[in-house]
C-alpha cells in the first residue's frame, strides 16, 4: 500500500496546477506549523509542568511562597520563563532533551518525596549549570542591570549588583534558591 | 593645730571638687543621639555569615563592605529578610515577639575617660526568658585592631556555631575570638550587680578587664538608660564596637543585637563621641 502512495506522489499532477499545489502547500506548511507550534506552547504552559505530582507537590509548592508568583504588580514569571528558552533553537533543543523526562517519570526516579529530596542537590545542579552556560539567559528575559532604578532599591541589592556587574557575575551566581528549596549539601566551589 | 586640720580640709575638699569638675558626667543633652537598630540574630554565627550558600552578602565583605553598609538604609532602617530571621531554620527556638528595636547610643569623652549611653525600650515577650536575676543586661564591645574584618563586622567574630546555647554547643564554651580581642562591659540590671569589666579572646571573660568600667542604669518612663565610663582609649582613635541587649530575663544567643559600628573618638565614625 505504501509503495502505491509512493508510486502516486512521485508522479507530476495532471489535474492541479502547480498555483494551486504551491499555495495548497505553503497554506498547509503555516497551518502545520501553527499547530506544531500550539502543540508545543502547550506543553509550556504552568498546568501542563504540575500534570504531574512530582513537580506539582514538590517545587511548585515552593514557588508558590515566592515573589515569582505573587508580587505588587501582577507580574507572574511560571516554570517556562525560566526553565525553557524563549528563542526558537535553543528552545528545541531543551524540548529534545526534556524528553528523558518521561522516562524518568515512567521509572518513578522522583516520585515519592525522599525520593525527590535525595535528588533535588542533582537536579538543582543540573538547571544552575544550564544557567550559568546561558549568562542565566531566563532571568534576562525580564530582568538586565541596565533596567534597574537603583535608587528603588534596598542598599544590599544595590551594592550587591554594582560588584556583580564590577566582577561580571551572572544572576545564577547569587540567586540560587529564589523559586525554590535550596538543596542541602550545596558545595562552596559551586557558589562560584 | 585646728587651722593645720581646717587647711587641710579646705585644701582636700578643693582638690575633690576639682577632679569632680575634671571628670564632670557629659551634659547629655548636648550629645548628638545617633539611633542604632539591634536585632534577634537568631543562628546566624560568623561561620554562616562567611558561607555564600547561606549569605550570599559574603562577596561585599570580601571586597571590604561593611555590614552595615549593606544592611542598614539610609533611613537607619534594617533591610534584613526578617521572615527568614525568624523561620525555624534560622531561629529553632522560636522567634521573640520583637525581632528589633532602637537603642539611641551617646558617646562623649574627656581627658581621661570615655562616657557611652544607651537608651532603649527593652520589649517583652522574649524567646528565652532564663535569667531569673536581670531582666535587662546592656553590653558593649570594643574590638582592637588585630581582630580581623574587626572594622567591617563589629562584633560578629566572637559569634560561633560552637558556643554556649547554640543548637548542639557545649554549654561551658563561651564566646571567642580567632584573632585580635575584644574589651567587653555590661550593666545587669539586678540590684546590687557590680559591672562587668572583661573581655573576649580565646574566651569570654567577665572579669579582669583593664578599661576601669564603671556601669549606671536607670529604668524610667521612657525606657532603660545605661551609662557606661571607662578609660579613654585615646582621642582621635576610631573603636569598631557593638551592642547587646538581654531584654526580658534573656541569656546567651537570645539578646538583641548590633551590626558593627564605628566610634570616632574626636573623630569621624558612625558614632562620634563628642568632646567635653
Amino acid at each position: 500500500m505504501f509503495k502505491r502512495l509512493w508510486q502516486s506522489l512521485k508522479q507530476p499532477s495532471a489535474k492541479y496546477s502547480l498555483l494551486a499545489l504551491l499555495s495548497f502547500g505553503f497554506i498547509g506548511g503555516v497551518l502545520f506549523w501553527g499547530g506544531f507550534n500550539t502543540a508545543m506552547e502547550a506543553t509550556n504552559q504552568l498546568e501542563f509542568c504540575i500534570g504531574c505530582h512530582e513537580m506539582r507537590d514538590t517545587v511548585y509548592q515552593e514557588y508558590k511562597t515566592t515573589i515569582h508568583y505573587s508580587n505588587r504588580t501582577g507580574v507572574r514569571a511560571i516554570c517556562s520563563d525560566c526553565h525553557v528558552p524563549k528563542d526558537w533553537a535553543h528552545k528545541m533543543m531543551r524540548k529534545i532533551q526534556a524528553s528523558q523526562e518521561v522516562y524518568g517519570k515512567i521509572m518513578g526516579t522522583i516520585n515519592t518525596p525522599e525520593k525527590f529530596e535525595a535528588k533535588r542537590l542533582e537536579l538543582a545542579t543540573h538547571e544552575w549549570e544550564r544557567m550559568k552556560a546561558s549568562d542565566s539567559r531566563e532571568c534576562r528575559n525580564c530582568h538586565s542591570f541596565e533596567g534597574m532604578d537603583v535608587d528603588k532599591q534596598k542598599m544590599r541589592g544595590a551594592k550587591m549588583h554594582k560588584i556583580a556587574q564590577a566582577d561580571k557575575k551572572t544572576c545564577i551566581d547569587c540567586h540560587k534558591g529564589i523559586a525554590h528549596h535550596k538543596p542541602k549539601g550545596m558545595k562552596e566551589e559551586d557558589d562560584e | 593645730m585646728n587651722k593645720a586640720v581646717v587647711a587641710v580640709a579646705v585644701l582636700g575638699s578643693l582638690f575633690a571638687f576639682g577632679s569632680q569638675v575634671a571628670h564632670a558626667a557629659p551634659d547629655w543633652s548636648k550629645v548628638p543621639k545617633r539611633d542604632v537598630a539591634v536585632f534577634h540574630p537568631g543562628v546566624t554565627p560568623i561561620e554562616w555569615a562567611t558561607k555564600k550558600s547561606e549569605h550570599s552578602g559574603v562577596t561585599g565583605l570580601k571586597k571590604g563592605e561593611t555590614c552595615i553598609g549593606c544592611h542598614e538604609e539610609k533611613n537607619g532602617s534594617l533591610n534584613f529578610d526578617m521572615k527568614r530571621l525568624a523561620g525555624k531554620d534560622l531561629e529553632p527556638k522560636g522567634a521573640p515577639k520583637t525581632m528589633t528595636f532602637p537603642v539611641a547610643v551617646q558617646a562623649a569623652y574627656d581627658k581621661d575617660n570615655l562616657y557611652v549611653r544607651l537608651s532603649f525600650k527593652a520589649p517583652s515577650g522574649g524567646a528565652d526568658t532564663s535569667d531569673k536575676d536581670s531582666e535587662v543586661k546592656a553590653a558593649v564591645m570594643f574590638a582592637n585592631d588585630k581582630v580581623s574584618q574587626g572594622a567591617q563586622v563589629g562584633c560578629w567574630q566572637t559569634c560561633h556555631s560552637d558556643a554556649r546555647t547554640m543548637p548542639g554547643a557545649d554549654d561551658k564554651k563561651t564566646k571567642y575570638t580567632k584573632d585580635g580581642a575584644y574589651e567587653l562591659m555590661q550593666w545587669k540590671s539586678a540590684k546590687g550587680a557590680k559591672a562587668v569589666d572583661g573581655s573576649v579572646t580565646d574566651k569570654r571573660s567577665m572579669e579582669g578587664g583593664t578599661a576601669g568600667v564603671k556601669a549606671e542604669g536607670t529604668k524610667g518612663a521612657d525606657g532603660y538608660t545605661v551609662t557606661f565610663t571607662r578609660k579613654n582609649p585615646g582621642e582621635g582613635k576610631v573603636i569598631p564596637m557593638g551592642v547587646a541587649i538581654h531584654a526580658d530575663h534573656a541569656t546567651g544567643r537570645f539578646h538583641h543585637v548590633s551590626m558593627g559600628y564605628k566610634l570616632g573618638i574626636g573623630a569621624d565614625g558612625d558614632i562620634k563621641a563628642v568632646k567635653q
